[in-house]
């Protein structure tokens, strides 16, 4: 048996994440950075000049909280638009007032809001469509317009605008798209990487499988070979019972060890059952049973405790002493008990098989009565 | 036995049939006569007409093991004979008042057998049983003693009763009187039914069990069972 090596979580994913935060971060940067090094200056600069200097601090410090708000959302990954929205309309309520509270002749020069309500845009609908953004920007900038306009469009005042949006939102848009535009090679990075790693982690299993499959059949080959390599020189006798029975080992074994490496939920059923497909091809009939002993939990006795692979192998081992001189019929049982597992085999051998030796750990008992033998292994986890 | 065990079988394969009938007549005491063959219980002449019901479980692809207790309330003994080997199947449709199962592997074996000690209200334990009793996981399934379970697990393992007294330095009798002990603690199990107070009758009568140990089984029975997928 070979342990798994992948770990739990896919890396794909996680490297996914990994680039996606990165270009998060930068935008929180951005926004936070507008709203500190930016509107805030602006604000204090013009302090005294607004009608109410309490009002414009007070948004401001509303804003800085949405700012805060939405970089938490953000970094936690939310991508709901009720939140995004609520908080861009909120942002957008709040910067449309601050801007109308401004002194009517300088709006543009004294509003800090307008910039600070579009960087919330872009924070808040990082992960909604684009045209989710252009449509708050948009609204923003009517906004904004509107206001100007209820102190009177001239055109120094409107150059001044549009000045002033090419500025502001141009960089806006800018991020957003090219954040949007980077997360298609960030995935594509995440991918590459993932594939790497898979297959690292596949050529490992493999080399564990072959350096297993390599340890066993060295083993096979110690018992194997001489057998074949006498048959192939004439000078084993095939019609010799004795080499025939060595054969039917041999062949038993050998398919026990293309069992070993087969992932299944019970090896040492699975295993048995290999080692007696050599006795049914000869016309032996085996029935396999299993049960488990109840413990009186109330739990079904279907689990059998896991037998670790030296046992497995002396039980096999065992197994295929007693097949391999059956003459017509083996009854295997495997029970699963509190502590272990009984295997046992009662079959029509007329000789005494030379049962090998049991290893530390393993207790083997046997009976005769007249042609029928049982014989018993009993594996304790204690 | 005088006279003949009369029997009606239930089955809608007619190989299986041809198979039960061919055991019969090979049976050298002819200690049974089939009285009736159907491929569908509705078809059934009564249990006036037969002493033991050989029971397919599954006719015509559907699953009758609920017909087990009605079959049983109307005076059947029910042998209940099926490729099924489940141990939860077996352990309802014991519960539901069948005398015994036998698995299709071991009908060869021990059909004929469980026919007779079902037509005598004897016990009859087969390996397929024996496989049940022993991984039973419901809190209310009887106590049995070490000696029973050890019994049970030599005989479920495939020895012969013979082999098992010899493992167990005991003689063949103490060996069948704990394995028919396990299954008579088990007709004090589920609802109650003629055929399983019949069987502790008989096992009484047998000195299987004492009287009084009944009056613990049935303390047992009336206690609420879990219920079984």
């Amino acid at each position: 048996m070979t342990a798994q090596t992948v770990p739990g979580p896919r890396p794909s994913a996680l490297l996914a994440a990994r680039y996606a935060r990165a270009l998060d971060i930068a935008v929180v940067v951005a926004a936070a950075g507008w709203q500190l090094a930016g509107a805030g200056p602006l604000l204090l600069a013009h302090l005294g000049s607004y009608s109410s200097d309490r009002f414009q601090v007070a948004a401001w410090c509303a804003i800085t909280l949405i700012i805060a708000a939405g970089s938490v959302l953000l970094l936690r990954g939310s991508s709901r638009r009720g939140t995004g929205w609520a908080l861009a309309a909120a942002a957008g309520v709040i910067s449309t007032a601050a801007a109308a509270a401004c002194p009517p002749a300088q709006m543009l020069e004294t509003n800090w809001s307008w910039g600070t309500a579009g960087w919330v845009g872009v924070l808040v609908l990082l992960r909604r469509p684009l045209a989710e953004l252009g449509v708050f920007l948009t609204l923003e900038a009517l906004a904004t317009f509107a206001v100007l306009a209820r102190d009177g469009l001239h055109q120094p005042n409107v150059a001044a605008f549009i000045t002033v949006l090419a500025g502001s939102t141009g960089i806006q848009v800018a991020i957003s798209v090219a954040a949007r535009t980077l997360h298609v090679p960030a995935q594509q990075a995440a991918d590459a990487a993932t594939r790497e790693a898979e297959a690292t982690a596949r050529q490992a299993v493999a080399d564990r499988i072959r350096a297993g499959r390599r340890a066993r059949w060295l083993e096979l080959r110690a018992t194997a070979e001489p057998l074949l390599r006498g048959l192939a020189a004439g000078t084993t006798d095939p019609g010799n019972p004795a080499v025939q029975r060595a054969c039917a080992v041999e062949a038993a074994r050998l398919r026990r060890l293309f069992a070993e490496g087969d992932d299944t939920p019970d090896p040492l059923l699975h295993e048995l059952h290999a080692c007696a497909d050599v006795a049914q091809r000869r016309g032996v009939a085996v029935d396999i049973e299993t049960t488990a002993q109840s413990t009186g939990t109330g739990l079904p006795g279907s689990a059998l405790p896991a037998v670790p692979p030296e046992a497995r192998r002396a039980i096999t081992d065992l197994a295929i002493a007693i097949l391999v001189n059956a003459i017509s019929r083996v009854r295997v049982t495997v029970t699963g008990t509190a502590d272990g597992v009984i295997v046992s085999l009662v079959s029509d051998s007329p000789a005494q098989p030379d049962l090998p030796a049991s290893p530390a750990g393993l207790v083997v008992d046997s009976q005769r009565d007249q042609q029928s033998l049982w014989v018993e292994a009993r594996w304790n986890t204690t | 036995m005088e006279h003949h065990v009369r029997v009606a079988i239930v089955d809608d394969h007619p190989v299986v049939v041809e198979g039960v009938m061919s055991w019969i007549r090979a049976d050298p005491g002819h200690r049974i006569a089939v009285t009736q063959v159907v491929a569908d219980v509705t078809g059934l002449d009564g249990p006036h007409a037969a002493d033991v019901l050989i029971l397919d479980l599954e006719l015509g692809g559907r699953m009758i093991a609920d017909e087990v207790a009605r079959l049983a309330a109307s005076g059947y003994r029910i042998v209940a004979f099926s490729a099924h080997v489940d141990p939860a199947l077996i352990l309802d449709v014991l519960d539901a008042g069948a005398h015994a199962y036998v698995s299709k592997d071991e009908g060869r074996d021990h059909l004929l057998e469980a026919v007779l000690a079902a037509a005598a209200d004897r016990p009859c334990v087969t390996r397929s049983q024996a496989k049940a009793i022993l991984a039973d996981p419901r809190p209310g399934r009887p106590a049995l003693s070490g000696k029973e379970r050890q019994a049970l697990l030599l005989w479920f393992q495939g020895m012969s009763k013979a082999s098992v007294a010899r493992r167990m330095s005991i003689s063949e009798h103490t060996v069948r009187q704990y394995i028919d002990r396990a299954r008579v603690k088990y007709a004090t199990l589920g609802r109650p039914a003629h055929t399983k107070d019949a069987l502790l009758a008989r096992a009484i009568e047998d000195g299987l069990i004492q009287p009084g140990e009944v009056a613990t089984y049935t303390t047992f029975a009336s206690r609420p069972r879990p219920a079984l997928s």
